[in-house]
């Protein structure tokens, strides 16, 4: 130990030179990433392509892991502490509409995801600069996640039948795995395009969520010569959406509730009486206990549907995300770093009950540990349309990607204080197993026979 | 002995010779008018008719109907003639009652006035010595169905169980005899020519609906209501999401209003009120549609979670005519107006407990012109009374002759040629059974 140890300022400048340096690769990570999406638990060549980074930096990893994540290890040089996890999320939307779709399979990164690849890995490289390595304790974990849009539903379902998977979130499906259990900490940055003068915000929340698939059986009929003999699924399904626009009025404006969903059939050919019809729906609030509430109303809304007409309906509930609780003390770390990068101005602090009504499995992870979702800046559009792309890579890419190098080094450096100060300050929500149990009891199917 | 043809024409001469006063006997009806289970003027004008042509009628059946027989000859069926004493309620009808709104929208004056035709006939001895079997003239009271709430007081105080007419007629056992129904109502539709027979008419049940809900404050505190009005809407939506299942043949008719829609428009409403008819061509399809219905209004309530309450009111059976009988009818029709001027129509959507008098015995229920404008509306009035009223009754007297002339030979092979649908304990039943109270609970 001849070298001099530097200042935490002085490690951070030099994880960013390191950044600015590899600027022009992290961008083309990025895009490499946007002009191959993949949907959840698809993300085969995403995941390749970390795999692939991963082994050029000398990471030592995991893969497949919730079929597709990828988890590195890089221990710090100045001895043992926390671990952090510098997540970033590997699935696309489907959007076949984007200007980046996939024309086969319709997949578009339409939530930005695609930079969270190249910032986590921009951080990691930063991370790896030497002289930093050598002063942090503790771990550093760079994760890939799979699947955090909750979407294609049907087709998830198929695999949890299959045995492949339990809960159809990735970061949900990693904690029941025991992939979070050596992490203490975690992080992510999320891509927004409705930041206006600011480059990087944090605070406020998100809904909880849970996931309904449901399917209407009733009896097809030859629609212009035997109607009367059918039961019409579609008129089941309407009625029902119907029911829940009458109960729209019941929603508390503090509840900040979303439900919302689509037909992924709607009949087979229009000549006959629609006998099978699905839908995919969601159900968001601000609380899990609203959740609750709302989402038996939802079913009750279903079940009159079939009621009406004298259908069947079966009901899959799936347990979906709970609401983001950033970590107070992790956010002031990224308030902070922010600041020093971008400036006062740049940085937006939202109240903590600021609901931005979407949902992330970055909330479950906050349940459980000390976590924070901040968003930067760089994108235009509404989030998951066809207008949603990155315009600008510095804000989209560079600047998180040095943000969370920063928030590393602050939080592993000198001896990991403030990684064991955030862990010590930070009372969990739940247990990992209490966790668990509660989302296993979410999971529900119910049958309801409208004819009876 | 003279032949049917001689008979017939005797009838006529009594009938044009009492012209005049016939027309006026329907116009005094018309003047006072009196809906439903109320027909007290209108009652006691039959019954001193009934009297002034010898015989013993029997009032207050049903509240107000009354009853007068005339005996043929010789053994054999009884006919039942029927007139309707009840008007509508149409208050901005030109002959409406100031004071109650009642009107005699839908003709029934006219009814009565040709029954009388017919019975001032029928019982001159001239033609009944020339008779077998028994002619039962009936004023039947409430035929259109309205004032539910009225009537269900009736039914509540012990004054009747139905609330029609006839099958409260039915229930106090003035059909118990009867083997052969006939009436003629007056039409104000071209298509349906000077006269008219058809074959049949929609059954109908009515339906009493509350939904119940949770009021609170509309703006302040909307999430702890829980709509009622929403959950009527949203039961008509239902009704509606099941039409398409109605077969064209079956005629099915639902058609709701809304009694009490909400207190104040800034609350909740928390009770909402409806009302409506279930109409269909069969038992059946009526059965079935019902069973739709209620299905629909307890998914309007589980929708919002509310509670429902329904009442079903047994109203009419559907209406099947004879079709020998009508064919006799049709024969004298053709005779009074020409051949060109006798209509047919096989369906009609509306319901006449004439339909619950078809499951038991032959009957039919034809048509005559003379009137104009809209059935049960402000415009429906008669004009020509000469047809609705002289012609008219020269039609059931003739067909009459025919039934009960020549020994009853047709008369007794009509009655004996139809099986009835049910029997009157099997019909009683039928409509205590359909009789219900319900409260659905959602949520």
């Amino acid at each position: 130990m001849t070298t001099p140890a530097l200042t935490i300022e002085e490690l951070k400048k030099r994880a960013c030179e390191t950044i600015d340096k590899r600027k022009k690769e992290i961008v083309g990570l990025a895009q490499q990433v946007l002009a191959n999406p993949e949907a959840g638990f698809r993300e085969v060549k995403t995941a390749q392509l970390v795999a692939e980074m991963f082994q050029e930096m000398g990471i030592q990893h995991e893969s497949g892991l919730a079929l597709t994540g990828l988890k590195g290890r890089i221990k710090g040089g100045a001895g043992p502490g926390p671990s952090v996890a510098v997540i970033g999320e590997l699935d696309s939307l489907v959007v076949t509409e984007h200007p980046h779709a996939d024309p086969d399979t319709g997949a578009a990164h339409a939530c930005g995801h695609h930079c969270q690849i190249g910032m986590m890995l921009g951080a990691t490289m930063g991370l790896l600069t030497p002289e930093v390595m050598a002063q942090l304790s503790g771990e550093i974990v760079p994760f890939a996640v799979p699947a955090e849009e909750f979407i294609e539903v049907e087709q998830r379902l198929e695999m949890r039948n299959e045995g492949k998977l339990e809960f159809l979130g990735g970061k949900q499906e990693l904690i029941r795995l025991g992939q979070f259990d050596d992490v203490d900490i975690a992080m992510m940055c999320h891509t927004a395009s409705d930041m206006g003068e600011r480059r990087f915000a944090m605070g406020g929340t998100s809904n909880g969520h849970v996931v309904k698939f449901v399917r209407y059986t009733g009896v097809g009929a030859h629609a212009g010569s035997l109607p009367h003999r059918g039961v019409n699924a579609l008129n089941a399904a309407s009625f029902a959406i119907q029911a829940i626009n009458a109960l729209r009025e019941t929603h508390r404006a503090d509840d900040t509730v979303r439900i919302h969903g689509i037909m992924t059939r709607g009949g087979e050919a229009v000549s006959a009486v629609p006998s099978d019809v699905r839908l995919e729906w969601r159900v968001r609030s601000s609380t899990p206990k609203v959740v609750v509430e709302n989402s038996a109303a939802v079913d009750r809304c279903f079940q009159a549907g079939a009621l009406a007409v004298g259908a069947s309906v079966n009901i899959t509930t799936i347990p979906g995300y709970l609401p983001m609780r950033h970590d107070t003390k992790l956010q002031d770390i990224f308030r902070r770093t922010a600041v020093d990068l971008v400036g006062e101005q740049a940085t937006l602090v939202m109240p903590a009950r600021r609901n931005r009504g979407g949902s992330t499995d970055m909330g479950d992870l906050s349940h459980i540990m000390p976590a924070c979702h901040p968003y930067t800046a760089g994108a235009v559009g509404p989030g998951h349309s066809k207008e949603y792309v990155i315009t600008d890579y510095e804000s989209a890419v560079i600047v998180p990607a040095k943000i969370m190098a920063m928030v590393v080094i602050d939080l592993l450096a000198d001896g990991a204080k403030r990684a064991k100060e955030v862990k010590a300050n930070h009372r969990p929500l739940m247990t990992k197993q209490a966790y668990v149990k509660f989302q296993r009891e979410r999971a529900e199917i119910t049958q309801f026979d409208g004819a009876a | 002995m003279p032949s049917k043809e001689d008979l017939k024409r005797r009838a006529a001469e009594i009938i044009d010779a009492k012209a005049d006063e016939l027309t006026a006997i329907a116009k005094t009806i018309l003047k006072n008018p009196e809906p439903g289970f109320r027909e007290l003027k209108t009652a006691r004008l039959v019954a001193e008719q009934f009297g002034a042509l010898g015989m013993q009628p029997r009032s207050g059946l049903a509240v107000t109907g009354v009853r007068a027989d005339a005996s043929g000859t010789s053994a054999g069926p009884t006919l039942a003639i029927l007139g309707e004493l009840d008007s509508l309620i149409v208050s901005d009808h030109p002959h409406a009652d100031p004071d109650t709104g009642a009107a005699h929208a839908c003709g029934h004056h006219c009814q009565i006035a040709m029954m009388l035709g017919a019975a001032t006939a029928l019982t001159n001895h001239d033609v009944l010595d020339n008779l077998a079997g028994r002619i039962a003239f009936m004023a039947v009271p409430a035929e259109e169905y309205i004032e539910i709430e009225y009537r269900d007081d009736l039914r509540r105080a012990g004054k009747i169980e139905f609330l029609g007419g006839k099958p409260e007629l039915v229930k106090l056992g003035e059909f118990d005899d009867v083997h052969l129904a006939m009436m003629l109502h007056t039409t104000s539709n071209p298509a349906e020519k000077l006269m008219c027979i058809s074959n049949t008419n929609n059954g109908t049940v009515a339906k009493r609906i509350q939904f119940i809900g949770r009021a609170s404050h509309a703006g302040g505190a909307p999430h702890l209501g829980i709509n009622a009005l929403n959950a009527a809407m949203m039961a008509m939506t239902a009704i509606n999401f099941n039409r398409e299942t109605f077969r064209d043949e079956d005629s099915i008719r639902v058609h709701p209003i809304i009694t009490k829609g909400g207190e104040a428009v800034s609350a909740v409403p928390a009770d909402v009120r409806m009302e409506t008819f279930v109409r269909g061509r069969t038992v059946e399809a009526l059965m079935d549609a019902n069973a739709k219905v209620d299905r629909a209004l307890k998914a309007g309530a589980m929708a919002v979670g509310a509670q429902v309450k329904i009442q079903t009111i047994p109203g009419y059976m559907p209406l099947q005519q004879n079709k020998a009988m009508a064919e006799i009818f049709r024969a004298n029709a053709a005779e009074l107006v020409g051949e060109e001027n006798v209509g047919y129509v096989d369906h009609r959507g509306g319901s006449t407990d004439m339909g619950d008098i078809s499951r038991l015995m032959p009957v039919i229920h034809p048509y005559v012109g003379g009137a104009t404008g809209l059935g049960h509306g402000a415009t429906y009035v008669v004009e020509d009374y000469a047809l609705a009223v002289i012609k008219g009754a020269k039609a059931l007297a003739y067909t009459a002759i025919d039934l009960l002339g020549d020994n009853a030979s047709h008369g007794n092979s009509v009655a004996g040629g139809q099986r009835a649908d049910m029997s009157i304990p099997e019909y009683l039943k039928f409509m205590r059974n359909l009789a219900s109270e319900e409260t659905f609970k959602s949520g």
